[in-house]
């Protein structure tokens, strides 16, 4: 009984799809973002928003990015980060403050 | 040296598998001498790890960087006490660490348990052996800390969010606890084994189990606030899958603490222990693959890495040898005595379990449903705090109501009437602790005004507690209050050594809510001279200031803090800027208000070229009793461990080792 | 050089864990007596002595907690007869049991 209450919550409340800029298209929901970052980042993430393109951690597919809120010591470009937000016209537009960086080392990954 | 190293681990590897055999061997045809011979023979494999473990030691103190693992994890700069340390800091060191703990807690078991009978120890020894051999196989074959290369100039450096004191302290505390879970599932193997299901295997690892318990607590809230002052987002936890992977034991063997005590009074629920005891150990084992398998990064960086199937490939090995042997078993672990009444101390602590293991298996569930998800999909989800919360809401509130409940209730059966006698006072503190609560504010969050009433009614349960026994105390003895307080207490150690705890619990119910519920943040840029207003503080931006530290450039901010028009304190949050290892931290600053329990939370999330800066400002009530909980937890499990000189004697009568006095 | 005295070294413990894992049988062979392995009359008399340490220790927390008041009159006094029965016949069960066993340890 118990179980059968667990299963349903879980995946009645639980997980956000967890996407790569490849599986992006035709999600239009809110989803989490995993991606490599690339070179340029510009923009000002407490100002009109921070913008850089993620690519596929193992792969060549990218997209835009556009993020506001607080960025996680380690990001750079070079890194790979999980963020959640939206694909909309073309543009991730992240939901603030929902950047996660993984972290080099096997131990605990740091976060916003 | 790393061929000493080497040397050494082989000859524990093989030290272990001859535990296993011999022992086994010995065990199952009854020779001592054999038994002993394996038992020598953990003992032994604890001084191999120790010789090993003492190689890498001074190989990292001179810094010897012909050793790949040296060079991996310390620099010539890295200040001495992170050089030592970084014994830890990485896959094989921490797994050498593991080892060492594991034989060590072995000996220490089979040596000084002898109340446990030597037929018992005879099969517990093979069951660590088995475990041991795993271990050493991997640092031998798999993992080993003693490669070597062509020594380079300089070392890597220690990730910087590693330096600090608490992850110093945080991995061999977790260990001690993870490890330590080890030797009462061995016992228990042991006496499934040895048919002796009496109740020896549970006396015997009663100490050793709130021992582990209480270190790997401990461990996780020094890792908490590690999280809370070096990562620094304001938080303390983040239902994280690597702290999820303590968390979890931990819970299993918080039911299994309480459960034993039924079964020490009724016999009752000797099967379910058994369960709970092999799902404690399967979850340590399960964490510690967790966090180093890299299987949470993705489910192809599992299968690429080496060490990850092993692991799996171990604990289902585990957890089916375990159940087989359980199953075969069955017949002898028959309890006569049944559940009288559902309004009883066996019942709350059968609800008391049902919920602990309830949350520990929707935290497993949250933790391996992405993995499964993508294995099974190839498309993974994440699976966030809302979740987590809902969950430690739906069990936690409930188990934080029962702590309250169970003490008072009596054994067998209590009718309904005593109840509401001793239920009372409690009861109606609680209700107007949460009439005022409401008054004060409190009630913009539900769970967060539960938790509070749930913690008042429980704190007044507690204090009547041990007013009601030292009252007693005094009427049997005629003790003074304090010297009745003292001899209720050592003359029943175990039971308030728990109400100990259970204030503890209570103390961090309130600051993990007040912290979470009742929180406020605000964040603004700021140039030099402006402020920011938050709750009733006035921070307002002063200076920058750059300077040049050991191995970093650290910036730090000055803030002038105003309440109620003084200036309380000055705080210097900032970034630190790591040239060798090329890395960025927030060095964020705290201030704690000790009369609230508060923190007032000062982060630095951007430095402009015009010289504004983004602050971000984070009120958090009562998150210091937090930190106070863990020393009061600390208090309470040794009182529960000290040990009784008269209950020694009693169980040593009954075990036949000293003749019954007539 | 280095490698040399590492290598000596590593010998050496492997030496000592030999020794130190044959030691029992180094020692005097008639200690090469059969773990005892608990008979039924002996796993019996366990059983029961846990049996009565219960029904004690049971009846013992009954009375505290009846002096702390968390059990009413009513309820210890309800309580109470039958804890004193299950002590009493575990006691019973006890002794006639170590008769049991002393009867058949006389008989050889």
């Amino acid at each position: 009984m118990l179980a059968v209450f667990l299963l349903y919550s879980s995946i009645a409340g639980g997980g956000t799809p967890s996407l790569r800029p490849s599986s992006l298209a035709g999600h239009t929901g809110k989803v989490s973002l995993t991606g490599y970052v690339l070179k340029p980042v510009t923009g000002d993430a407490h100002g009109a928003g921070l913008h850089f393109r993620l690519r596929d951690v193992k792969g060549t597919a990218t997209v835009p990015v556009v993020y506001t809120g607080s960025v996680p010591d380690l990001f750079r470009p070079g890194r790979d980060i999980v963020v959640e937000g939206r694909f909309q016209n073309g543009v991730f537009v992240a939901v603030p403050g929902t950047m996660v960086t993984k972290c080099p080392s096997k131990y605990t990954p740091k976060k916003t | 040296m790393p061929e000493l190293g080497r040397a050494a681990l082989v000859v524990c590897f093989g030290l272990a598998l001859y535990a296993v055999g011999a022992g086994f061997w010995g065990a199952h045809t009854r020779r001592r001498r054999l038994a002993l011979s394996a038992q020598n023979a953990l003992v032994a494999a604890f001084l191999s790890a120790a010789v090993a473990a003492g190689v890498l030691l001074v190989a990292l103190i001179t810094s010897d960087f012909s050793f790949t693992y040296v060079s991996a994890f310390t620099s010539r700069e890295l200040p001495l006490t992170y050089k030592i340390t970084a014994l830890w800091g990485g896959q094989e060191g921490s797994l050498l660490l593991w080892l060492l703990v594991l034989t060590g807690y072995g000996a220490a078991a089979v040596l000084l348990d002898r109340k446990a009978g030597r037929e018992l120890i005879a099969w517990v020894v093979p069951v660590l052996g088995v475990v041991a051999a795993f271990f050493s196989m991997l640092v031998v074959f798999v993992a080993s800390p003693f490669a070597t290369h062509a020594a380079p100039a300089d070392g890597l450096g220690l990730n910087t969010s590693l330096q600090s004191p608490y992850m110093q302290a945080h991995p061999p505390l977790l260990y001690l606890g993870y490890v330590g879970l080890t030797v009462p599932f061995a016992f228990a193997m042991g006496a499934l084994l040895s048919g002796r299901t009496d109740e020896r295997w549970i006396v015997a690892t009663r100490r050793w189990t709130l021992a582990a318990w209480m270190f790997l607590g401990i461990g996780q809230l020094l890792g908490a606030k590690w999280a809370y002052e070096e990562v620094g987002w304001g938080g303390y936890y983040a239902w994280d899958p690597v702290e999820n992977a303590a968390l979890m034991p931990w819970l299993a063997a918080t039911a299994f603490l309480h459960s034993v005590m039924v079964q020490e009074k009724k016999g009752m629920l000797k099967v379910w222990n058994m369960l709970l005891v092999i799902l404690a150990f399967s979850l340590s084992l399960f964490g510690t693959f967790l966090t180093r398998s890299g299987v949470l990064s993705s489910i192809h960086s599992f299968t690429e890495g080496s060490i990850g199937p092993w692991f799996l490939g171990f604990i289902c090995f585990v957890v089916a040898g375990s159940l087989a042997l359980l199953f075969r078993r069955l017949p002898l672990l028959r309890s006569k005595t049944k559940l009288e009444s559902l309004v009883s101390r066996e019942a709350t602590f059968l609800y008391n379990n049902l919920l602990l293991v309830a949350l520990c298996l929707t935290i497993l569930w949250g933790v391996t449903f992405p993995i499964l998800s993508e294995a099974v999909r190839g498309e993974s989800v994440t699976v966030g705090r809302p979740y987590y919360d809902f969950f430690l809401r739906s069990f936690g509130l409930p188990l934080l109501l029962l702590m309250g409940i169970g003490p008072l209730v009596a054994w067998r059966r209590a009718s309904l009437r005593s109840l509401g006698r001793t239920f009372l006072w409690p009861f109606a503190f609680g209700l107007v602790a949460g009439g005022g609560l409401v008054a004060a504010g409190a009630g913009s969050s539900l769970p967060g005004l539960i938790a509070y009433t749930f913690a008042a009614f429980v704190t007044a349960t507690i204090v009547l507690e041990f007013a009601r026994g030292t009252a007693a105390r005094r009427a049997l003895a005629g003790e003074p209050v304090p010297r009745a307080f003292a001899s209720l207490v050592a003359r029943n150690r175990r039971r308030y050594g728990g109400y100990v705890v259970h204030a503890a619990i209570v103390l961090l119910a309130i600051g993990v809510a007040g912290s979470s519920a009742y929180d406020t943040s605000h964040t603004a840029r700021l140039a030099k001279g402006q402020s920011l207003k938050v709750r009733d503080y006035t921070l307002v931006y002063r200076d920058l200031r750059r300077t040049r530290a050991q191995n970093a450039v650290e910036t730090r901010a000055t803030i002038d803090v105003y309440r109620g028009g003084d200036r309380i304190a000055v705080m210097h949050p900032g970034k630190n800027n790591y040239p060798v290892e090329q890395q960025i931290s927030n060095e964020v600053a705290i201030r704690s208000d000790w009369l609230t329990g508060e923190d007032l939370f000062l982060i630095t999330e951007q430095v402009n070229p015009n010289g504004t800066i983004d602050f971000k400002a984070i009120i958090n009530p009562l998150v210091n009793l937090i930190w106070l909980a863990g020393v009061v937890f600390l208090l309470g499990s040794v009182v529960t461990l000290w040990p009784d000189a008269r209950e020694e004697r009693r169980l040593a009568v009954r075990y036949g080792r000293l003749a019954p006095e007539t | 050089m280095l490698t040399t005295a590492a290598l000596v070294l590593g010998g050496l413990l492997a030496v000592a864990a030999v020794w130190f894992v044959a030691r029992p049988f180094l020692r005097s062979p008639a200690s090469e007596e059969p773990l005892v392995e608990p008979g039924r009359a002996e796993r019996e008399r366990l059983a029961l002595e846990e049996e009565r340490d219960r029904a004690l220790a049971a009846l013992k927390e009954l009375e505290f907690d009846h002096r702390t008041g968390k059990v009413s009159d009513d309820d210890y006094r309800s309580l109470v007869g039958e804890l004193r029965r299950a002590a009493a016949d575990a006691l019973r069960a006890l002794d006639r049991g170590r008769g049991q066993i002393d009867v058949r340890s006389r008989e050889g």
